[in-house]
């Protein structure tokens, strides 16, 4: 996995180095500029943007957008802030994301290594998974969970992202574990080891590249989620995109509170831009290991 | 896991009636969905939350974020669960369509207690009776055929009064455009658009908006009026900002306050929204819109709440409460009060220092209306027709509004078409 | 005992979530297709009713609109996302200092919600609040930016919120190829004295070509099932400008109460994906027949 090029492609000229990196910062620039927009309304009050634009220096620190924003704001009547959203948040992706997880791996390890009838054909079922539009499953969502007992509840939530995680993360792992050296598993045959200790011994520690691609990407996908959020759970057990669009819908009565919006907006996605922040440069190692192919 | 239609409605051919009595310890209590998270609504359903628990009932209000689809997606999934809230909002024909898949309250007792049905206005009545018998009750009625006036702006031009008719309307609207101000600030969302062909057909002919619009009568839909309606309409898209397109009416109000838009064409809620941004109501003329013939006509647009049977009786007395508290005049004085609507009694004094002159002007015309059968009912606002119609209408409206080169004929004909389309 | 349960346990285990998985994919594709030929409004009923939904949706002006809007919004999204990756990832190959930041940099989009993107970018392209009111403040009081009001622009302002928001995967993606590539390959390229921008075209690219094809692929799903970003950002306005073709089954279902007609609205939409993955899947299959073939 060496870098390309290495110490043989030659270098560009002087005027080309430059060059490049002027078009990198332009496209640093194009990508960081709503990030900016958000972070520096976040300190200006509503007035001051209502007053010029949404692109502006603030005036002053209006630190009170996310006292407000985290913990006092009236959401939907409760004047709570996003604070007890957030946690529901968290109560919902990180058992969501580690089940689908554990289940895609062993599922790809399953399809991959373990030929068994039916194995291609059930994979291509799991895979149209991933192209099925969320609308078109809310109702037959409703209707199992009503004969569940489950509706309204945070575990309602789970179960519905980690069977349809399945099919994303089934595809991810299954991609990575065909790329398995067959030696490694003809010589753990060899020894004996049966179903469960080829996965321990030797498929689980060559994993951790595409799991943390796996986990990000779930991560991020049920942090961010939101018809299913807002129409299986009530009051309370809301996630925290539930939150942000009560915060967005102003009825027209009120003037729109662009500052605590954007102060809320930031603290909402600051779990997924932390995971990216972190975990950028091994979601791009996992990719090169063979996530897509 | 197939839920069968037959098996919802088996409950709700047995509508509950009279609660059994209570308990001493339980008190009534009252589930309830709506939209109205924030804002004036939301103080107004609060008030109203307070009152429940002032006379002794328990209040669980659960908001839902967003506008009313979601509202109605919640609704439906707690429906599917078998687990509807007490109450919900739910307004118009749709109240008909949803009584149809569970089962509701029967409110006859308590509305011919209070003596109700006289006191409101006819059109809402059958809206609210789908099967004879009251099952939902309106909260506030407001009107959308309102003229707002921008003071100011009428100065520049030298008009001292409103415009009667259309022709007058028009007039001043070229006087204005001459002038440099923008004649009409209305906004360019779809039911902003919608609304502008129900003010212009029910400005030109009461019956004749009667019959296309509430009763999608196929020659009322491509008669003359319709025609006449479709050019103003394309008159009011002419003279808007360009630039106006699906933003909401309230970001030209500034301009509107100064001078710099002459009319507004909106329901009544608008004034509530001009004094939140600080505008001095003193700058804003509020009339009716123009009328081209006879007296002017009320376009009705209610909001009301639907009582679904639940076994529990903590939770019918909590129905039998709400549903008493909604029908009395103070109740509604203060719901009204807080929105800038209208109550729906007729039997209102509205001549207190409470009330603003809007409100006053608006409760004459519904009360004269009323006299002479000139009460509409809101298409744009979903009072007219039902949800699915409703839509495929404002589809062809704001196209229309948005898309200069489709001309009045097109614009009839695509109307009658989607009609045919969304009924078939 | 053991014998028998370590023979059965690994087969449970295999089976019992996919079958699950499995079972609700085509569960709910059944049920949405066995709607889509029903009257159902509200609530779901299961008499038949034959193609009266399908006549209603492809009569409706939304589904006109919003599936020329997919072609013009796919090509767009779909080509402008895979050319910046690409070029991204080239210039990132080159060496060059602060390649972590810049990753993140292009990368963070990914973690921003769709409902987030379509927010802020909304704002931004808001001729009274964003780009033109700023530039207008700054005393250049003819500067236009008001695509986002505009029926025929309106759908390029999507365009561009999605391209930022997916440019970085595809880029993470093209990087990831790029840095496979066997490096015997780049040693022979310069020994031939191949320039930067020769490597690149002629023998980089070839090679990419499958990790390309799987860009388009999930770019295009994405395509296909966007729905947050647009309601975030216009609301498919103005008029029905900006409507896709999964707003109109959340339309049909949701906002005007027929199931069956936007359980119709889905399965047209099903069709539509159908088209693109069926000939992905025609070449998958060839290009391990042709692997299997150069491997004998």
């Amino acid at each position: 996995m060496n870098r390309l090029g290495g110490d043989t492609l030659r270098p560009l000229p002087r005027p080309g180095r430059w060059l490049l990196y002027a078009v990198l910062a332009a496209f640093a620039v194009f990508f960081l500029l709503p990030l900016v927009v958000v972070i520096l309304n976040s300190f200006r009050t509503a007035q001051e943007i209502a007053r010029t634009s949404v692109i502006g220096w603030p005036l002053g620190l209006a630190w009170q957008n996310y006292a407000e924003a985290w913990g006092g704001y009236c959401i939907a009547q409760r004047c709570e802030g996003i604070q007890p959203y957030m946690v529901n948040s968290f109560l919902l992706v990180i058992p969501a994301t580690i089940l689908s997880t554990a289940l895609g791996a062993i599922a790809g390890y399953s399809i991959s290594l373990w030929r068994f009838r039916g194995d291609t054909i059930v994979f291509a079922i799991v895979v149209m998974g991933v192209f099925l539009p969320e609308q078109m499953k809310l109702i037959p969502w409703a209707l199992v969970l009503r004969e569940l007992g489950l509706t309204n509840t945070i575990g309602a939530l789970v179960l519905i992202h980690t069977v349809q995680g399945m099919s994303f993360t089934t595809l991810f792992c299954r991609n990575y574990y065909i790329g398995i050296p067959q030696d490694l598993l003809k010589a753990a045959k060899v020894d004996g080891a049966g179903y469960f200790r080829t996965f321990w011994r030797i498929i689980l520690p060559l994993s951790p590249p595409i799991l943390i691609v796996t986990v990000i990407w779930q991560f991020t996908g049920i942090w961010n989620e939101f018809l299913y959020g807002v129409t299986f759970t009530t009051g309370g057990q809301q996630p925290v995109t539930a939150a942000l669009i009560a915060i967005a819908t102003t009825p027209a009565t009120d003037l729109v509170e662009y500052g605590i919006q954007s102060a809320a907006v930031l603290l909402a996605a600051l779990p997924t831009l932390l995971v990216y922040f972190f975990g950028g440069r091994y979601f791009l190692r996992g990719l090169t290991a063979g996530a897509v192919k | 896991m197939l839920v069968r239609r037959r098996d919802l409605l088996a409950g709700a051919a047995a509508a509950a009636a009279l609660p059994q009595s209570l308990s001493a310890q339980t008190k009534p209590r009252v589930t309830f969905i709506s939209q109205w998270s924030s804002g004036s609504d939301g103080a107004a359903i609060s008030g109203l939350g307070k009152r429940l628990e002032e006379e002794g009932g328990i209040w669980q209000h659960s908001p839902v974020p967003g506008f009313t689809t979601e509202m109605m997606n919640k609704l439906r999934a707690d429906i599917i669960a078998g687990n509807p809230p007490a109450a919900s909002q739910l307004k118009g024909p749709e109240i008909a369509v949803w009584s149809k898949i569970a089962p509701t309250v029967n409110l006859d007792p308590l509305v011919s207690a209070a003596g109700y049905e006289k006191l409101i206005p006819t059109e809402l009545i059958g809206l609210h009776k789908p099967q004879g018998h009251w099952i939902a009750l309106p909260m506030q009625v407001y009107r959308t055929t309102t003229l707002f006036m921008s003071r100011p702006a009428m100065k520049k031009v030298g008009a001292d009064k409103a415009p009667k008719t259309w022709a007058e309307f028009n007039a001043l609207a070229t006087e204005m455009k001459k002038a440099g101000i923008t004649p009409v600030a209305n906004g360019g969302i779809r039911w902003d658009d919608g609304m502008k062909l129900e003010i212009a057909l029910s400005g030109i002919n009461c019956e004749a908006y009667r019959g296309a619009l509430m009763k999608l009568d196929p020659k009322a839909l491509k008669s003359a009026e319709m025609l006449q309606a479709f050019a103003q309409l394309r008159k009011f898209a002419d003279w808007m900002d360009p630039a106006i397109a699906a933003q909401h009416y309230s970001v030209n109000l500034p301009k509107f306050l100064k001078g710099e838009m002459g009319m507004l064409m909106m329901g009544g809620w608008a004034q509530g929204v001009i004094k939140n941004l600080g505008g001095n109501l003193d700058d804003v003329l509020i009339t009716s819109v123009p009328q081209d013939e006879g007296k002017p006509v009320f376009v009705l647009n209610a909001d009301s709440m639907i009582f679904w049977a639940r076994k529990e009786p903590d939770l019918a007395a909590g129905q039998q409460l709400l549903a008493k508290l909604m029908m009395q005049k103070d109740v509604q004085e203060k719901y009204s009060q807080t929105t800038g609507s209208i109550p729906v009694r007729t039997d209102v004094d509205l001549s207190g220092p409470a009330w603003t002159d809007g409100q006053r002007e608006a409760s004459a015309v519904l009360n004269d209306s009323f006299k002479s059968k000139r009460v509409l009912l809101s298409l744009a606002h979903n009072m007219a027709q039902t949800n699915p119609i409703t839509a495929a209408m404002i589809d062809v409206l704001t196209e229309y509004v948005h898309n200069d080169k489709v001309t009045p004929e097109q614009g009839v004909a695509r109307l009658a078409a989607a009609v045919d389309n969304a009924r078939g | 005992m053991k014998g028998r349960l370590g023979r059965y346990l690994p087969l449970l285990v295999i089976w019992l979530p996919l079958l699950i998985n499995a079972g609700h994919v085509v569960g709910f594709t059944a049920w949405t297709t066995w709607l889509s030929f029903t009257p159902s409004d509200l609530l779901p009923e299961y008499d038949w009713a034959g193609l009266r939904s399908y006549r209603s949706v492809l009569r409706s002006e939304n589904t006109e609109v919003a599936y020329i809007n997919l072609l013009i919004y796919s090509v767009g999204f779909v080509g402008l996302t895979t050319l910046v990756g690409f070029v991204l990832a080239v210039l990132i190959d080159q060496r060059i200092r602060a390649e972590n930041l810049l990753r993140t940099i292009y990368l963070y989009p990914l973690a921003v919600s769709f409902v987030v993107t379509g927010t802020a970018w909304g704002w931004l392209f808001n001729p009274g609040l964003g780009i033109q009111k700023f530039a207008r403040s700054l005393g250049w009081s003819d500067f236009r930016f008001d695509w986002i009001t505009d029926r025929d622009f309106a759908l390029y302002t999507i365009v561009f919120a999605a391209v930022w928001h997916a440019a970085g995967f595809a880029m993470a993606l093209f990087l990831a190829g790029l840095r496979s590539i066997d490096p015997d390959l780049a040693k022979a390229a310069q020994i031939d004295g191949a320039g930067p921008v020769r490597y690149y075209l002629r023998i980089a690219a070839p090679g990419l070509a499958p990790i390309a094809i799987s860009v388009l692929v999930i770019l295009l799903q994405f395509a296909i099932k966007t729905f947050d970003l647009v309601r975030a950002m216009t609301g498919g306005g103005p008029g029905i400008a900006t409507t896709l073709p999964a707003l109109v089954v959340y339309d049909f279902m949701f906002q005007r109460g027929q199931l069956g007609r936007g359980s119709a609205a889905a399965v047209l939409l099903l069709l539509s994906l159908l088209l693109v993955l069926l000939p992905y899947y025609a070449y998958a299959q060839w290009r391990a027949r042709k692997e299997r073939a150069a491997n004998e």
